[in-house]
């Protein structure tokens, strides 16, 4: 084994030799065998050309727009499934190969950077139904943790469920605890039967991950590097509940109630911020929002924060190690958070006396702990003292700070910038002393400046030295270019104020001056303000020209009128911003009310000098208002359409006529003449530019016409080539989606995001905090980072209630049908709620209602809920709470057919009545009604006898209590019962619980409405017994009917088919029966030697079958002894299985107190 | 205008019919208050009354609440329905007044629309109108198939006894607009019906409409009406944009209620209603 192993070739990638061998290369393949890669046969080239269209078939799907933006928000990645498969520490693990993080506790959603162009939030579902539902909802990717050495549990399928109703996200399952099997063969075995089981549930050849044993508390590395790269190339597919609404992911919730309110009451209602990515579309200020298990709320206030997690902004090759950030504020990881308003540095550890005992304490927990012995609060104790941070500059006195907080206007957080400054003291030190342990609060500004005063500029010298790794602080340094940047701006704008004012002084001199007064001379403002900047001065103008030259002020006015004629107006800053009506915005009154009132006043004055002016003005405008006709039309002026007898008007819309000449600009002007893009504020020039000469444009106008009659003729003639292949609808479809979905990034792509976030709302993929108030005390209070926080945005039909119609399917699983008006709590949309739902099924022309679901059918259900869009997937369950974890808890399924506020469920009611009097075809018949009354509102009505004769209600009795006239098609019988079926209206309750499970102490034990059967179990109540309804034995009489009577006259004239035959009993014996037979001596021999033989032939067989039974027996005693040795065996086995088991369960409970239990081993596996 | 929760309050009779469909879209209960509270007349006129009557016929579970003197309306929306209604609109408006809401209402309904108006069909919006310009907006929106106005019987005041038939599809959800060149216009074409009334609809090369219409008042000659109808139609063509003042307002709320896309139209100058 000396020689060494050689270099392999490496061919040429780039070159003169390559493109030599290139050509080389696919000249040979046509020269060689041509006929090589066609078909031999018709059969099989149909064959693959049919298995091509097959698979490209398969591969489509119904496009969906995508709405996910350029930068997307981070993949939402739920870890599910059962207690003690080892969901933490696969959080643990992936954090780790992302970050390089030990995690000690996973809280909350913890996102990282886990590539260039991604970032994962990893959120741990509890096996506890609601959290169960409420992941289901927002999972991207769902990491399904399969227990291998123990197999599938119902969490599992339960979990899949509830994943498919509401839009099915892409599933990867994970196979752990694979290290328990001894054998290799097992091993396999089950892997196989694993997936198999797992591949029928999700789609044949799912993927499922193995993982093996744990490594220094996590999984291998190498395994959790392969799981990682899957989770990176995965694609997700949007879903379509996700497309329409916005949603967020909690991962901060902060109280912002004043804490003396608190103190006061503890059980106020809360102001609360939530912090997290916004998912799905653009989320809208003022929308309502719905937190799954706490209920809809108005935002308050949205407000965008820096990317606490943001992607690397430069693209390099891979992903540095200061780009891979890690966010998870409530698992106490990364040091700081920043606010709008404050910045909390976050540690683990408390600084309570108890915990100190014996303990060496450093300087800063010693400060600490004496601050807390302080008689008087540091508030107090702070009021007035002075703080110097650096040597040179002026002491801050904490009074000051929260004066000026206050003078800030924001009410809401003075008491929170005051706690800020409360701790500024302690968080110096804590800087100092890098031990800091308890969260504390700053306001953004003292941060920068304490920051950079002490640290010199960063915080990264922070994180190093504590050894911890934290976030960098990034503000630092963009604070002071942005501030440059706002003053450099500022500067600006005062420049360009100012040449603006240059160029109007220079305009108004040409209007002064110029005699041509109704010219193309326009002024044009950046924005309404400036107008009034303009305005102003020429309010001032006129003021003052007023005394001198009454023309000139005339003049002024009239460019004025000019101006507004052809100046392009921002309707929506008219409409948002100035509070004017619509109507005077459509009479073209743009002008800030203040200088129209005083243009109006100047008017009034000249006419009168009365000091009533605002009244009038205000009487004419309600009677102007009052008398328009709400019509589509504006009114007409009469005098403005005299205008069109004049030739020039006509002249001046002439180019607007396909027979007008394209050069005949005329009105033109505005098309092509210096624009004002309103949205981006800039002017857009336009071509007839002073500057160039008329040779120039005549050119360029050539061109254009050119240009333009290339493209008619484009469009007349290239449509008919058949060049361009056909598109196939499907790519129809895609093109136009993708074409909308341009045009809409390039209409909001040069706008400022404040106009941005009004117009189109927040983008996905922002870092939001959102204010909520009104939130129930219990919210804070029993707040657990555990459970997930979801804010789900609602559409303007969501928040009203109405009645739902769903197609339900009992779950095949359950093991009961479900009952009408039981109590049941759907998952649908975002909500959980508990409602009472009346099931039915239409035969044809009615819907009636059903005492219990089909067994194995759909069947529809109406119950009075929040109002979703058609479509929409729920399911259903019976209990959220802890209890009952033996069965498969998902009851029911199904989809909303159709929305009402009303409902057309009917019953049957069957009335029977018995007839008292019966004449030809008439009865009277008694017992069906009680009053005349009620017969009266049944006239008409079709009634049945039980034999089957139908008839008719006619008229009540007079003076009987319910008596009535019937007819029927024949005569009845007094025997006869009559019945009349008629239908009874259903109406579900109208009951809807929301399930507010967020709001418990104790998540899993929220309960709303409980069964009647389980309310009698618990109170002890027996069941009513209602005597009518227990069953008596059936007395029927049998029934005597004397025979048919046909007169003879009627039978003589029946046909001889339809003659009754009464034929008598014959008296006398026939001939044959009157003679004996007797046999020849031959007959006589050959009957007895057959006798004989029959006899001797049932003695054989007798004796065979006797002899049968005999081996049977013996058989079935060897079967059995056999039996009782394999079950003997099989009993031991269980035994020792068991007792394994029990042994390991001890074990395990022994060392890790879990609260989670063990509980359903699927048998279906 | 203040809102407060789910309920809105106006004041004023005002916009009547855009308050009440935007409220019926929107799904919010609106309250208008002050109508005509300071006139000799105070109260919601007859043609209110049944505007809000074929409000009712036309959804489920709306709640109207008139106040005793007529002043005030509370309307909580119910959900559209739609499918075969009759409604005999009251004579002092036009059933273009009942018929305009109906067309931005119809593409939302749970059935598709078949509704019979009876009334005046030559007053305004005149029917013809209607159906040759407004009607032609929700095409480009991708209503096509099924979308129909006959006008079976005509009608003038003071009688009316006119009778149109509106058929309109639903639809899953509105394309997106994109309609920005006006082109120019290439013909103009119009209807002159009996009781003196006219409507002229310009057409333009890149199918934008314009269009207008009088009805002849007492004393008025052909020839007078006439040239109004034309002088409007050139003012209207002046104004300019790809959509004229009478469909103005529906094209906007089509492009609100459509989908999450931007869509784009170029309009004159906006009217009062719209």
């Amino acid at each position: 084994m000396d020689d060494k192993e050689k270099k392999a070739h490496r061919p040429r990638q780039a070159g003169s030799k390559k493109e030599k061998k290139d050509k080389k290369k696919t000249k040979n393949d046509e020269k060689h065998n041509p006929k090589a890669f066609a078909p031999r046969s018709g059969r099989k080239a149909e064959k693959l050309a049919r298995r091509k269209v097959e698979l490209t078939q398969k591969r489509l799907h119904v496009p969906l727009v995508d709405r996910t933006p350029l930068e997307p928000p981070p993949a939402i990645i739920a870890v599910v499934g059962p207690p003690k498969t080892g969901k933490t520490t696969l959080i643990k693990s992936l954090v780790k190969r992302y970050t390089k993080h030990n995690l000690t506790t996973i809280k909350g959603p913890i996102t990282v950077v886990s590539g260039k162009k991604r970032r994962l939030t990893f959120i741990e579902c509890a096996n506890d139904l609601n959290c169960m539902i409420d992941v289901a909802k927002i999972a991207d990717v769902v990491l399904l943790l399969i227990d291998a050495s123990f197999g599938f549990e119902m969490e599992t399928f339960e979990f899949l469920n509830i994943l498919q109703v509401h839009g099915f996200p892409k599933i990867m399952g994970v196979l752990t605890h694979l290290d328990k099997f001894k054998k290799m063969k097992t091993l396999r075995a089950t892997k196989k039967r694993l997936k198999h089981r797992f591949w029928t549930e999700i789609y044949q050849g799912a993927k499922l991950f193995y993982l093996s044993g744990v490594i220094n508390g996590r999984y291998p590395n190498m395994e959790i590097l392969n799981l990682s790269r899957f989770i990176s190339v995965m694609k997700f597919r949007p879903l379509i509940w996700r497309n329409a609404h916005p949603y967020l992911v909690a991962d901060r919730v902060e109280d912002l109630t004043d804490p003396e309110e608190v103190r006061q009451n503890p059980l106020c209602d809360r102001t609360v911020t939530l912090y997290g990515y916004l998912h799905g579309i653009n989320l809208k200020p003022n929308m309502k929002m719905h937190i799954p298990g706490a209920g809809d709320y108005y935002l308050s206030d949205v407000s965008p924060l820096p990317d606490p997690c943001p992607l690397p902004d430069k693209v390099r090759r891979s992903l540095s190690e200061k780009q891979k950030y890690i966010y998870a504020p409530m698992s106490d990881v990364g040091g700081i958070l920043y606010d709008k308003d404050a910045v909390y540095i976050n540690v683990p550890g408390n600084f309570t006396k108890a915990n100190q005992e014996g303990i060496e304490q450093g300087a800063g927990e010693k400060m600490v702990i004496n601050l807390q012995d302080a008689p008087e609060t540091l508030a107090s104790r702070l009021e007035d003292s002075e703080l110097r941070v650096f040597t040179r500059s002026e002491p801050l006195k904490a009074a000051d700070l929260t004066n000026r907080s206050e003078s800030e206007g924001d009410s809401d957080f003075h008491s929170t910038s005051f706690k800020g400054m409360s701790s500024l003291l302690l968080n110096i030190s804590l800087l100092t002393e890098e031990e800091a342990n308890r969260p504390a609060l700053l306001t953004m500004q003292d941060v920068c400046a304490i920051v950079q005063g002490l640290i010199g500029g960063s915080v990264e010298s922070v994180e190093e030295e504590s050894g911890r790794r934290r976030r960098k602080v990034v503000f630092s340094g963009g604070d002071k270019n942005e501030t440059d940047k706002e003053l450099s701006e500022a500067e600006d704008g005062i420049a360009k104020k100012r040449k603006r004012r240059v160029a109007l002084d220079k305009h108004e001199v040409s209007i002064i001056t110029g005699d041509d007064v109704d010219g193309e001379e326009i002024a044009f403002a950046e924005s309404d303000s400036d107008l009034d900047d303009i305005m102003s001065e020429q309010e001032f103008d006129d003021g003052y020209m007023n005394s001198a030259l009454k023309w000139k002020s005339n003049l002024a006015e009239k460019a004025k009128e000019t101006f507004h004629a052809n100046r392009r107006v921002n309707l929506m800053q008219l409409i948002y911003d100035s509070g004017k009506s619509p109507e005077d915005i459509a009479n073209g009154e743009y002008d800030s009310s203040n200088e129209k009132d005083s243009l109006e006043k100047m008017d009034e004055e000249e006419e009168d000098e009365d000091d009533l002016i605002t009244l009038k003005k205000a009487d004419r405008k309600e009677v102007v208002s009052l008398n328009q006709v709400d019509s589509v039309k504006s009114s007409i002026d009469k005098a403005s359409l005299a205008e069109w007898d004049q030739e020039e008007t006509l002249e001046a819309i002439r180019n607007r006529f396909i027979t007008g000449s394209l050069e005949d600009k005329g009105d033109d002007e505005e098309l092509y003449g210096d624009f004002e893009d309103l949205e981006t504020g800039e002017i857009v020039k336009g071509t007839s530019e002073p500057g160039r000469t008329k040779e120039e444009l005549d050119q360029e106008e050539l061109s254009r016409k050119k240009e333009e009659l290339k493209r008619k003729f484009d469009a007349e003639y290239d449509d008919k080539e058949e060049d361009t292949p056909a598109m196939s609808y499907y790519d129809e479809v895609k093109e136009g989606i993708a074409k909308q979905l341009e045009l809409n990034r390039a209409e909001f792509e040069n706008d400022d995001p404040i106009t941005r976030a009004m117009v189109e709302g927040y983008c996905p993929g922002t870092y939001l905090r959102i204010l909520l108030r009104n939130m129930p005390c219990e919210f804070v209070k029993h707040f657990d980072p555990i459970y997930p926080i979801i804010v789900g945005g609602l559409s303007s039909n969501e928040e009203n209630l109405g009645f739902i119609r769903v197609r339900i399917k009992r779950h095949r699983w359950h093991k009961k049908i479900l009952k009408t008006n039981d109590p049941l709590i759907f998952s649908l949309g975002w909500r959980r709620f508990q409602t009472m739902p009346v099931y039915s099924l239409s035969d044809g022309t009615r819907n009636r209602m059903l005492k219990y679901t089909p067994e194995h059918m759909h069947c529809t259900a109406t119950f009075y809920g929040p109002i979703h869009p058609p479509n929409t997937g729920f399911c259903a369950v019976q209990s959220v709470s802890g209890e009952n974890q033996s069965t498969f808890r998902i009851s029911a399924t199904g989809v909303i057919l159709d929305i009402n506020h009303s409902v057309e469920i009917v019953k049957k009611l069957k009335l029977t009545g018995t007839p008292y009097k019966i004449f030809k075809n008439t009865a009277f018949i008694k017992d069906m009604f009680n009053s005349a009354l009620e017969v009266a509102k049944f006239e008409g009505a079709a009634i049945r006898t039980v034999s089957g004769i139908r008839g008719q209600v006619k008229k009540p009795l007079p003076r009987s209590d319910g008596c009535f006239r019937a007819t029927f098609e024949d005569k009845i019988l007094m025997s006869d019962i009559v019945f009349l079926r008629a239908w009874y209206p259903v109406k579900p309750k109208k009951y809807c619980n929301p399930v507010t499970s967020l709001l418990l102490s104790s998540k899993t034990d929220w309960q709303g409405m409980r069964l009647i059967g389980s309310v009698r179990k618990e109170l002890g109540v027996p069941i009513v017994n209602n005597p009518d309804s227990t069953y008596r034995p059936i007395d029927r009489p049998t029934r005597r009917f004397n025979p048919l009577h046909i007169a003879k006259s009627l039978q003589s004239q029946l046909p001889f088919a339809s003659k009754p035959k009464l034929l008598k009993a014959r008296s006398k014996k026939s001939y044959l029966q009157k003679r004996a037979v007797i046999l020849e001596p031959k007959e006589k021999q050959i009957y007895t030697l057959m006798q004989q033989i029959q006899t001797l032939k049932k003695e054989k067989n007798r004796k065979k079958k006797e002899k049968q039974a005999q081996k049977r027996a013996e058989h079935a005693k060897k079967l059995a002894k056999e039996e009782s040795i394999t079950r003997e065996k099989e009993k031991e086995r269980r035994k020792d299985f068991f007792r394994a088991q029990g042994l390991a369960e001890k074990r395990s409970a022994g060392s890790l107190k879990s609260n989670g239990t063990r509980s359903k081993k699927i048998r279906t596996e | 205008m203040s809102g407060s929760g789910n309920l809105i309050k106006y004041s004023g009779h005002n916009y009547f019919r855009q308050r009440l469909i935007l409220s019926l879209l929107s799904g919010k209960t609106v309250k208008i208050d002050k109508i005509r509270s300071d006139d000799d007349n105070p109260g919601l006129r007859d043609y209110e009354v049944s505007f809000l009557r074929l409000l009712e016929k036309v959804t489920n579970g709306s709640i109207i609440e008139i106040s005793y003197t007529g002043t005030s309306v509370l309307y909580k929306p119910g959900i559209i329905t739609g499918g075969k209604v009759f409604h005999e609109c009251h004579v002092t408006r036009g059933i273009g007044y009942y018929l305009e809401p109906m067309i931005a209402l119809a593409p939302f309904s749970k059935n598709p629309f078949n509704l019979t108006l009876t009334g005046i069909t030559n007053e305004n919006t005149d029917v013809d109108l209607i159906r040759t310009v407004i009607l032609q907006q929700l095409k480009r929106f991708g209503i096509e198939e099924g979308l129909e106005l006959k006008i079976s019987k005509r009608g003038s005041p003071p009688l009316g006894g006119g009778e149109v038939n509106f058929q309109c599809p639903i639809v899953r959800s509105l394309k997106p607009l994109q309609f920005i060149d006006e082109g120019r216009i290439k013909r103009i074409r119009g209807i002159a019906s009996p009781g003196f009334a006219l409507s002229l609809v310009a057409e333009s090369t890149t199918g934008a409409l314009v269009s207008s219409e009088t009805a002849a008042n007492p004393g008025d000659t052909p020839e007078d009406i006439g040239k109004r109808t034309a002088q409007l139609l050139l003012s209207e063509i002046r104004k300019g944009g790809c959509v004229d003042s009478i469909s103005q307002w529906l094209v906007l709320l089509l492009m609100v209620l459509g989908p999450e896309d931007v869509s784009k139209v170029k309009i004159g100058k906006l009217s009062a209603f719209s």
